[in-house]
């Protein structure tokens, strides 16, 4: 970033004061996100962020930037902000113009169709229509609704590979059929003992093989199919490069923190349109998710959740006024919730979307996570840090002991954009700004009902012991742990409780980081238990809520938590 | 928002295009024609040719999908002994488990009716372009099929729900513009009495989804004769249409309109310049809010407020002060508003 060329007047004879300073946008389909990265007495700061909706243009990003800006830079160039950012340097990236359209056709909707849907949901497809040889319609209905269909490409799929079978065979047979002389690819990704006779039924070249995502009845194996998957997206529909594509710069930038600070990181980037999911380990090896769905604005949520998400809402609202909400939310997505109900229906839909994904990537996070980040406009911008921080633990569940952070100001899509040999770089520079942390998590798994799960005791160099402090299975409860500070944590684990993976030991130390919430004692379990009685759900609900917010350390805002100063 | 827009009607896979690029096209004309499979029946091939079932992909003659004449080889094999197709039809698949093949008649002639006035831009592969004249609103969420139709005013002013017992004969084969909601018994009675489609300002989620899941049902029964469309403005709720838009449609009463109720699009033929949105108004402009509690309401955007500020729901933005027109001020965040423009459209 130093090399990047300095924005300059070259008119006036007088000599005059330079800025250095670098543009960092991310347009998504809703609200574009932008940062100014400037150089201040010899390091590059992120002196201002805004975010707005999309729709609002270019010259008003720019104008809402030097409003941010006059109040902090230099009185020298304050009247020449409107030209220096015009001129600076800019890193780009934008949300993807439209998910993938797939027609699926499968045997077996529970099996291989499941299996092939979630990795194509997964990897930013969206299944237009599926057709399987259990689904109950005639031969002749499912050729007329894979005939009606628009799509990029068709998947086919069924079969195991011990034993294939003839139903896969007449299923691609039928999609053979319903596709006609289209040129859309085909991939297929059943029994490999039938490619051979599928290639036969689409004319030459047609067909591309990948291995089964459901090789057997009990296993799943959907990496391969949601790499070719992943591949043929930008064959098919974004042809013109995807480095610059906000879920892909998002895998990289996680990517590159993993590899820079040895630690297993999940980053998740809930959008208008898109969830993306992002797991790296400390070599920096990253793997992403794209849930085509899985954005605010998502079918899943549109497509008739309202019942669901009630029942994760802390105050009495109508079913009926959650279903118009989140359907307001699909409609128009660039606007902002005004009141407090309409706050906790998006924020009821933020978690319903961040579980759904998080169910579907259990296994990847059962060795536990170090570092879990929260991206995107309704975590970053959430009123409050325990708002972000209960959405993150509500959603993803984290299981151990796990520091939280926001990418509150949407630098790290943009970052990811830049070449390889400029991200290290780029995201070492601006390493004091990048995220806001908001507290470590201890989250707990199992442990009989109403007893104490566990005992954790807070060492802080130069001040006095807390606890041991007791949690209940179901209890959260939060210690004052303040940003900077660091605590060894002693946890005994009791009644069966466990923190993941393959730690079995009762007793265990841990180093918690502090952060704009604190430490957060988790033991309600996984996934989420909740009382059936609508009246008890929402008063756990509201218990749970109450014990975030309480926290002493949110009473005061830092400015900088918020999407927009 | 007025002018030539482009509209693309889409034909399903295997229909043939019946138009041809720079022909007029009238609403009800047909654009294509598609012929369906029809029941299908079983041909035994590999028994007729006396071959194991696993060799059926061998000697087949042709790919799935593929239209055969009566008589035509579907399979042959290499002593050249053939199974003829027994009808003109579709080689719809086939089974490896017998060693048969599917094959289906097409059925009768279905039309692909463009449902807009236009003249062909383009012939493409799943879809005919049309450039339409008309002026075309944008809906924020409908559910239906296209339709078309004379647009007509039901209700008396743009907040009025839309009753069932507005509906009556003379709505048969109309676009009947509502007000700011309709329950799913006057979805269900206007689609009953013929009505083509219908405007509203918002409905409530739950009475369209009742709605559709009744269509569902009369779908599978077979009692669903015809098309309908319901396209939504505004947004979901009960939501009044904008009054400047609503004293728009009511202008241009007795014109013809297609509506495409899953598009979200109504389009208004031989119209003039409807009242045009922008966002990010600029003070002193009408503009429209969008969410709760002042969702649909109209009032004039009297300050920007400087800096940012908290919503009631907490988040800090922009906000902007509004007078609305029930004299009301209230701060609503900037997101939330549109400018709402009479005349030539916004930039």
């Amino acid at each position: 970033m130093n090399e990047r060329p300095v924005a300059r007047d070259a008119v006036e004879e007088r000599p005059r004061v330079a800025a250095e300073m670098t543009l960092l946008v991310d347009a998504g389909s809703a609200w574009t996100k932008a940062a100014v990265v400037a150089r201040s007495r010899g390091r590059w700061r992120l002196a201002a962020h805004v975010a707005q909706p999309t729709a609002w243009g270019e010259a008003e990003l720019r104008s809402s930037l030097v409003a941010r800006l006059v109040g902090v830079v230099d009185r020298r160039v304050a009247d020449r902000l409107p030209e220096l950012l015009a001129v600076a340097p800019r890193i780009s990236c934008h949300t993807p113009r439209r998910a993938g359209r797939l027609a699926l056709g499968a045997v077996s909707a529970e099996l291989s169709g499941a299996s092939a849907r979630r990795a194509a949901e997964s990897a930013g497809w969206t299944v237009e229509v599926s057709a399987t040889a259990d689904d109950g319609r005639s031969l002749v209905d499912r050729v007329a609704a894979l005939q009606d269909a628009e799509v990029d490409a068709w998947l086919l799929c069924g079969g195991f590979d011990a034993a294939g079978a003839d139903q896969a065979l007449e299923m691609a047979s039928l999609v053979a059929a319903a596709r006609g002389s289209s040129d859309a690819p085909v991939i297929w990704a059943g029994a490999a003992s039938l490619a051979d006779d599928v290639a036969l039924l689409f004319e030459q070249g047609a067909v591309t093989v990948v291995d089964n995502p459901r090789p057997a009845p009990t296993r799943e194996n959907p990496v391969p199919l949601r790499h070719a998957l992943e591949d043929l997206l930008q064959r098919v529909v974004e042809p013109a490069g995807t480095r610059q594509h906000t879920p892909v710069a998002f895998r990289r930038s996680v990517s590159q923190l993993a590899a820079s600070a040895g630690r297993r990181i999940v980053g998740v980037d809930v959008g208008a349109r898109y969830l993306t999911w992002a797991q790296a380990d400390e070599s920096g090896s990253a793997e992403s998710r794209v849930f085509a769905a899985g954005g605010l604005a998502g079918a899943r949520l549109a497509g008739g959740g309202p019942g669901r998400l009630a029942r994760w809402i802390p105050m009495l609202i109508d079913e009926m006024a959650v279903a118009d909400g989140l359907q307001n939310l699909h409609a128009r997505p660039a606007t902002l919730p005004q009141t407090e109900d309409e706050l906790a229906i998006m924020q009821a839909a933020v978690r319903h979307q961040l579980a759904a994904a998080a169910d579907s990537e259990r296994g990847e996070m059962e060795e536990g996570i170090d570092l879990l980040i929260g991206a995107g406009r309704s975590l970053a911008a959430a009123p409050r840090p325990s708002h972000a921080v209960q959405l993150l633990l509500d959603g993803v569940r984290p299981v151990g002991v796990t520091q939280l952070a926001l990418d509150s100001s949407g630098v790290l899509p943009p970052l990811g954009a830049l070449d390889d040999s400029e991200i290290a770089e780029g995201m070492g520079v601006l390493r004091d700004d990048l995220l806001v942390p908001l507290g470590t998590s201890v989250v707990t798994r199992g442990g009989r009902p109403g007893q104490v799960v566990m005992r954790v005791t807070v060492h802080r160099t130069g001040w006095p012991p807390i606890g041991p402090l007791d949690v209940r299975t179901g209890q959260l409860q939060v210690v004052p742990l303040a940003r900077g500070h660091e605590a060894e944590l002693e946890i005994e684990l009791l009644q069966g409780a466990s923190l993941g993976g393959a730690r079995r030991a009762r007793r265990m130390t841990a180093m918690a980081m502090g952060g704009a919430v604190g430490l957060v004692l988790d033991a309600r379990g996984v996934p989420l238990p909740v009382p059936r009685r609508p009246d008890d759900r929402r008063a756990v609900l509201a218990a749970w809520r109450d014990a975030v917010v309480r926290e002493p350390a949110v009473m005061t805002l830092d400015p900088s938590l918020v999407g927009e100063r | 928002m007025s002018g030539a827009t482009l509209h693309r009607v889409r034909i399903p896979r295997g229909a043939t295009p019946v138009v041809e690029v720079g022909e007029e096209v009238r609403p009800e004309q047909v654009l294509a024609i598609r012929r369906r499979a029809g029941p299908a029946r079983h041909v035994r091939v590999t028994d007729l040719l006396g071959r194991p079932p696993g060799q059926l992909l061998a000697v087949l003659r042709s790919r799935p999908g593929t239209l055969l004449d009566a008589g035509e080889a579907l399979a042959r094999d290499a002593h050249g002994r053939e199974v003829a197709m027994p009808f003109t039809g579709m080689l719809l698949t086939v089974s490896p488990a017998d060693g048969s093949a599917l094959v289906a008649p097409l059925g009768e002639e279905e039309p692909v009716i463009g449902h807009v006035h236009g003249k062909v831009q383009a012939v493409e592969p799943g879809a005919i372009v049309l450039e339409v004249p008309g002026v075309v609103l944008r809906g924020v969420g409908g559910t239906g099929d296209a339709v078309h139709g004379e647009l007509v005013v039901a209700v008396h002013a743009a907040e009025e729900e839309l009753r069932a017992g507005a509906i009556d004969v003379g709505a048969t084969g109309r676009i009947v513009v509502g007000g700011s909601r309709a329950s799913a018994e006057t979805l269900t009675r206007a689609r009953a009495m013929g009505v083509a489609g219908i405007v509203l300002g918002g409905v409530l989620d739950k009475e369209l989804r009742d709605f559709e899941a009744i269509q569902q049902r009369r779908r599978e029964i077979g009692g669903l004769t015809g098309s309908f469309g319901v396209l939504l403005l505004e947004g979901f709720g009960k939501v009044g249409i904008d009054p400047q838009r609503f004293a728009w449609l009511r202008s241009h009463a007795g014109r013809t309109a297609s509506l495409f109720g899953a598009d979200g699009l109504l389009f208004v033929h031989g119209a003039s310049t409807p009242p045009a949105r922008r966002t990010l108004p600029r003070v002193g402009e009408r503009v429209v809010a969008h969410r709760r509690p002042f969702q649909g309401r109209a009032g004039v955007l009297v300050a920007a407020l400087d800096e940012l500020h908290a919503a009631p729901s907490g988040i800090p933005t922009r906000m902007g002060l509004v007078r609305f027109e029930d004299g009301r001020l209230a701060p609503v965040p900037m997101a939330n508003l549109e400018a709402t423009l009479a005349g030539p459209a916004a930039s």
